[in-house]
């Protein structure tokens, strides 16, 4: 069974009530409660239902970031007690960058943000990120999946650049790609050979767990 | 007819002689493939646009280089903004950081008179023959790009209303004194742009867009039908569920009924083609960028016949013609209002 205090923390990330999470974690800390279960069993869950509202159409960007910045308070204390305990807790490693002539972050930024709250190692290579740049990244590290963004109809060709130069460049077994943004549809991904393709912040959570569930 | 006839009849959802066309932008590439060697207004002269938007952020806003090599300036709001491969650039660091940097925040300054050369030349150049549209970016843009930037603006929302207001009304009270100089040299017609939404839906919830949004759009247009011109507002998005707010804040018209976001043409003529003139629809994404003549030539023909009935229809791209439209497309999207714009329609 859930201990009370993470399911007042899970409802402070919920209404994105900031003090209250801080509040709980250190309560919870103080009950001797593990880093790791805070998270996975307060953090996680709130953040799910805030991405499910938000899927729903029943929360917005206000709500999410909100929630997203009570959460990221929660970690700030968990996380430091875990690296000094030698505790970690990832689910996988993505790699995030907007494509080449794109310098618009919102959203790239609440995929992040939504990716962090669920687990995942998040490296974030910025904005205007040239095909070599992406085949750089992923040569050098070692990641489960590449997501790239474009918001712009006039920087949709970068993506479809971007994914031949890491097929060149022999990348394109090592790593899953994810597409996103404004412009880009289902059949757009399909057809430049993305493996998912995510309409918001929250579909891309789901897509990104099912391509890690293919890979393991 | 005069093309400016035509876009005001439109505007005030009555018939013109045909379908009129114009665009809230036509990239610079675009318009040298077209026609090169030709200036703006040439473009819109020879391609028989019926009336031009004089975009505020191109014609009337102040920029201060801060590193050339990287392409980024400092906005007339204090915002450093990053230019890309598109005309309008992006803002990367809003003006004000803290509540207590809004104290001694110095706004620009809309009476200054250099502001509207360029609308006075175009008011010049092309008065009584085509309309010439004086602009505004929305409230809600700037307060929130250029002031606040998006995540602090969208927490405060929650989390400090009242930060909100304060910024809010320094940019309306720049806007109002704006509108009032573009109106009073002459324009023809009043837009306002900043998307309320994003393809999924309202950017903000409704109750939020009632609270932030809805007020300052409704005193700009209130200014606007005051002087006597039509007003119209462009959103990008799926704006179905504030759709009713938009429409009574009383505007003339509603641009671009976004394909992209899932917005039906069709559907949107049937609920409030009575209230409301619908602006653009034509795809700026895949149709124009790199779907064939042909297929611009039949989208072309679809909202017209969708939309144009009994008038109260501006065929226009889903957005602007950016830098990446195939120009022989965008002179297929004019072709074609042409040959089937032509009232009384037939299009059978």
């Amino acid at each position: 069974m859930v201990p009370e205090i993470l399911e007042s923390l899970k409802d402070a990330v919920i209404k994105g009530k900031r003090d209250e999470a801080v509040g709980f974690t250190k309560e919870a800390i103080q009950e001797g409660i593990k880093g790791i279960d805070i998270i996975k069993e307060g953090l996680i869950p709130g953040i799910r239902t805030v991405g499910e509202l938000f899927g729903k159409g029943e929360y917005y960007l206000p709500e999410l970031l909100v929630s997203g910045k009570s959460m990221q308070s929660a970690l700030d204390i968990i996380e430091p007690m875990m690296t000094s305990k030698g505790e970690s807790f990832t689910v996988g490693n993505f790699l995030i960058g907007t494509v080449k002539g794109d310098i618009h972050d919102i959203g790239k930024n609440i995929v992040i943000m939504m990716l962090k709250g669920n687990g995942w190692n998040v490296t974030d290579i910025g904005v205007d990120i040239p095909p070599e740049g992406f085949c750089e990244a992923i040569h050098d590290g070692d990641y489960h999946i590449c997501g790239m963004s474009t918001l712009l109809t006039v920087t949709m060709p970068a993506a479809a650049e971007t994914i031949e130069a890491i097929k060149e460049a022999g990348l394109r077994d090592k790593i899953k790609i994810m597409i996103g943004g404004a412009p880009v549809t289902q059949e757009f991904a399909e057809k430049i050979g993305a493996d998912e393709y995510a309409k918001d912040a929250w579909e891309a959570i789901i897509k990104a767990q099912r391509l890690l569930d293919e890979i393991k | 007819m005069t093309g400016v006839e035509r876009i005001i009849k439109a505007l005030k959802r009555e018939e013109p002689d045909m379908v009129p066309h114009m665009e809230l932008g036509v990239d610079r590439k675009v318009r040298e493939a077209i026609l090169p060697g030709a200036s703006y207004k040439d473009f819109v002269e020879k391609m028989g646009l019926d009336g031009n938007v004089i975009f505020d952020k191109v014609a009337s806003w102040s920029y201060e280089t801060v590193d050339e090599t990287k392409r980024i300036v400092r906005d007339q709001w204090g915002a450093l903004t990053q230019f890309g491969s598109e005309t309008i650039g992006h803002p990367i660091e809003p003006a004000i950081k803290s509540e207590k940097d809004l104290d001694g925040y110095v706004p620009p300054d809309p009476d200054e008179e250099w502001r509207y050369e360029s609308l006075k030349k175009w008011i010049k150049r092309f008065k009584g023959d085509r309309a010439v549209i004086a602009h505004v970016t929305d409230v809600f843009d700037i307060a929130r790009e250029s002031l606040l930037g998006d995540v602090a603006y969208y927490e405060a929302m929650i989390e400090n209303p009242d930060l909100i207001d304060r910024v809010n009304k320094i940019v309306l009270d720049y806007n109002l004194r704006s509108i009032k100089n573009q109106l009073e040299l002459g324009a023809d017609a009043l837009a306002i742009t900043g998307d309320f939404a994003m393809t999924n839906g309202p950017l903000v919830s409704p109750k939020f867009t009632a609270r932030f949004l809805i007020p300052a759009l409704k005193e700009q247009v209130r200014l606007g039908l005051s002087l006597n011109v039509p007003v119209f507002k462009h959103t990008d998005g799926d704006i179905t569920k504030i759709m009713d707010m938009l429409v009574g804040t009383g505007i003339d018209g509603l641009h671009p009924i976004d394909p992209m976001a899932g917005m039906d043409l069709g559907e949107v003529k049937k609920q409030y083609g009575k209230r409301l003139c619908l602006m653009g629809n034509i795809n700026c994404g895949p149709t124009l960028s790199w779907k064939s003549e042909e297929e611009v030539r039949q989208e072309v023909k679809e909202a017209i016949e969708k939309a144009g009935y009994g008038g109260g229809y501006i065929c226009m791209s889903s957005n602007s013609i950016h830098s990446g439209v195939k120009p022989e497309n965008y002179a297929a999207m004019i072709k074609a209002i042409r040959d089937f714009g032509q009232y009384p329609l037939d299009l059978d």
